[in-house]
């Protein structure tokens, strides 16, 4: 096994395999600038328009928007019908899922792309409803924080393909975390890897912390409360089920967590939370962020 | 009444939930525990749709009346909620809730009991109703390598005298050993007509009582548990009936102790001192030894 055998500065010599990711889809960095603007100024048009540049991301989008997980009360068969009826920020959030969704390298053998975005989108719509029940700040916000967090999977699987393999394979044997697995392995984790591609991409710097720490909130400099709403969205879907294809032997107390702490520091309701709830309805949604994920990954 | 927004509408049916079907499931979670996510408010609405043709309600909204307001609300939960409960009770019920005790679980209290001279076990089936869950504890700790040299005890209770009855005959229909492995099967049942016998190894050191859980000056006795199970019989218990139930499993747990419930049935708002924990799959209660940050209840 070539455990071990890369650390960080072999990470940091390799940096330049970055430059093989994809990038993500370029009508989506106009898009979402565009979608920044204040409400009154954005036009539907203007928003069909840029997604409908790329043929397959509209598709994707359309699929998507049609999910019961992006609340839609009846079909809608054109994207300027989910413009419409999904809100302009909805369609930011699936439009952003999608271009994210198309980064992963399909031939992969080890971690399967599909059970790797099914976590990521989970993520992303359990930081969402966090941050809505606990009053925390922008949930748009959050939900992009879910979605980008594991980044650096993303240049391990591009750059590191078989030292990632090791990896995940050890993480599957032995039930462990797999940032614990990579550090074993690999001498560093996805939080590492994912900074170098997010700093590259010029990612806000909240993200970047996101990525960066969210195994360890309380290294956060600015942006703790974030980070730590991601620690524990993450921990809770890797619990239960929506995790990287194995299952984790561990007990976990989230208040325990450096993140819980952290992230009570910013909601006061935090400590009313009904966690067993919340876990109860992310047994409900896993079935359709099971079928939307494959779904997208047929198109 | 407030009703909590959902993570979204529901996968399982056409379009957003009812909004008296939301709200019946919110009456259900705030007086029972249980909670019916999106993708069984199908399952729900088929139990409310018995209750309504058995007192020939017409329509949700009007059950949903006779839920909350109506004389007799109290009694027409606790009928919703025996068809809730209904045939639930089959061996290995709950797979998630069974591998997480024995790959979590049980490998903590053997560590923590480690130092100790005396190596036992004790698990308590609080309402174990004709005997499927103790017996199946019993099967699983018998093929647990790492109890090879401990001594498992299985205490079983229930106040229903005729489930005992059932529980100690051991012998059990088509319907609730549906769950059984072929292994399961043949090394601890043996057929007698169309039912299944459990042989004496499986029914050695699983020992049955009555007991009622309201009954403080019994419940003292039931002492040094490692794991409790009661699942789907608090929903029964009034708020001050439940937090005393709790306060006494509290101490009849023993330190690193668990504390499982039903699928879906939680704790919140019941009691401060135990701790909702993640297991792969599932959740239990931790006894709290140290207060928790904020002193609440996850």
């Amino acid at each position: 096994m070539t455990s071990a055998s890369a650390t960080r500065p072999v990470l940091l010599d390799r940096v330049d395999g970055l430059r093989h990711i994809p990038t993500i889809p370029a009508i989506l960095a106009p898009l979402l600038r565009y979608l920044q603007r204040p409400i009154e100024d954005l036009e539907v048009q203007k928003v069909t328009d840029l997604l409908s540049q790329d043929k397959s991301l509209a598709a994707q989008c359309l699929q998507m928007a049609n999910s019961p997980l992006f609340g839609r009360s009846k079909t809608v068969e054109s994207l300027r019908a989910a413009v419409v009826s999904l809100g302009f920020r909805q369609v930011g959030d699936i439009a952003m899922s999608c271009g994210v969704l198309n980064l992963y390298p399909r031939d992969q053998s080890g971690l399967d792309p599909v059970v790797f975005w099914e976590h990521s989108l989970g993520c992303a719509l359990v930081c969402r409803h966090l941050a809505d029940k606990i009053k925390f700040g922008d949930p748009g916000k959050a939900y992009l924080a879910g979605l980008l967090h594991d980044l650096g999977i993303v240049v391990n699987l591009w750059v590191f393909p078989q030292e990632f393999r090791v990896a995940w394979e050890l993480g599957k044997a032995e039930g462990l975390p797999l940032h614990e697995a990579e550090q074993r392995c690999m001498g560093f984790t996805h939080s590492d890897s994912g900074r170098l591609l997010a700093e590259r991409w010029e990612l806000s710097p909240e993200l970047i912390e996101v990525v960066s720490h969210h195994h360890c909130p309380e290294k956060s400099v600015e942006n703790g409360g974030l980070v730590a709403l991601v620690q524990l969205a993450d921990l809770l879907c890797r619990m239960s089920g929506l995790n990287y294809g194995y299952v984790e032997e561990r007990e976990v107390n989230l208040i325990e967590e450096s993140g819980f702490a952290l992230l009570a520091q910013h909601s006061a309701t935090l400590k009313d939370f009904d966690w067993a709830r919340l876990t109860f309805e992310l047994d409900s949604y896993m079935d359709a962020v099971h079928s939307l994920v494959r779904t997208i990954y047929r198109l | 009444m407030t009703t909590a927004p959902s993570l979204r509408q529901s996968p399982g049916m056409d379009g957003p939930p009812e909004p008296e079907l939301v709200r019946i499931r919110d009456v259900v979670y705030r007086n029972a525990g249980i909670f019916y996510p999106d993708n069984k408010l199908q399952l729900l609405q088929d139990r409310c749709g018995r209750r309504m043709k058995e007192r020939g309600i017409p329509s949700l909204r009007e059950y949903s009346h006779c839920l909350m307001v109506r004389p007799g609300c109290h009694a027409e939960l606790v009928a919703l909620l025996n068809e809730i409960t209904i045939g639930e009770t089959c061996f290995f019920r709950n797979q998630p809730q069974l591998d997480a005790l024995l790959r979590v679980v049980i490998p903590h209290i053997v560590q923590a009991k480690s130092h100790l001279a005396i190596r036992r076990l004790r698990i308590w089936s609080a309402g174990c109703s004709t005997g499927e869950e103790p017996y199946t504890l019993r099967m699983m700790m018998l093929e647990d390598a790492a109890l090879k040299d401990w001594s498992i005890e299985v205490l079983a209770t229930d106040l229903n005298e005729r489930s005992l009855a059932h529980a100690q005959e051991g012998l059990y229909s088509k319907y609730s050993t549906r769950n059984l492995t072929p292994f399961y099967r043949s090394k601890y049942f043996v057929q007698q007509g169309d039912k299944l016998r459990l042989n004496a190894q499986a029914r050695s050191h699983v020992s049955f009582s009555r007991l009622n859980l309201s009954d403080d000056s019994r419940m003292t006795f039931m002492k040094s548990m490692d794991v409790i199970f009661c699942c789907n019989v608090l929903i029964y218990f009034d708020l001050a009936s439940k937090q005393r139930v709790i306060q006494h499993f509290h101490h009849n747990l023993l330190p690193h102790g668990h504390l499982f419930l039903g699928h879906s049935e939680s704790l919140f708002g019941v009691n401060e001192d135990f701790r909702l924990v993640h297991l792969p799959g599932t959740t239990s209660y931790l006894k709290a030894e140290r207060a928790p940050l904020g002193g609440k209840l996850l």
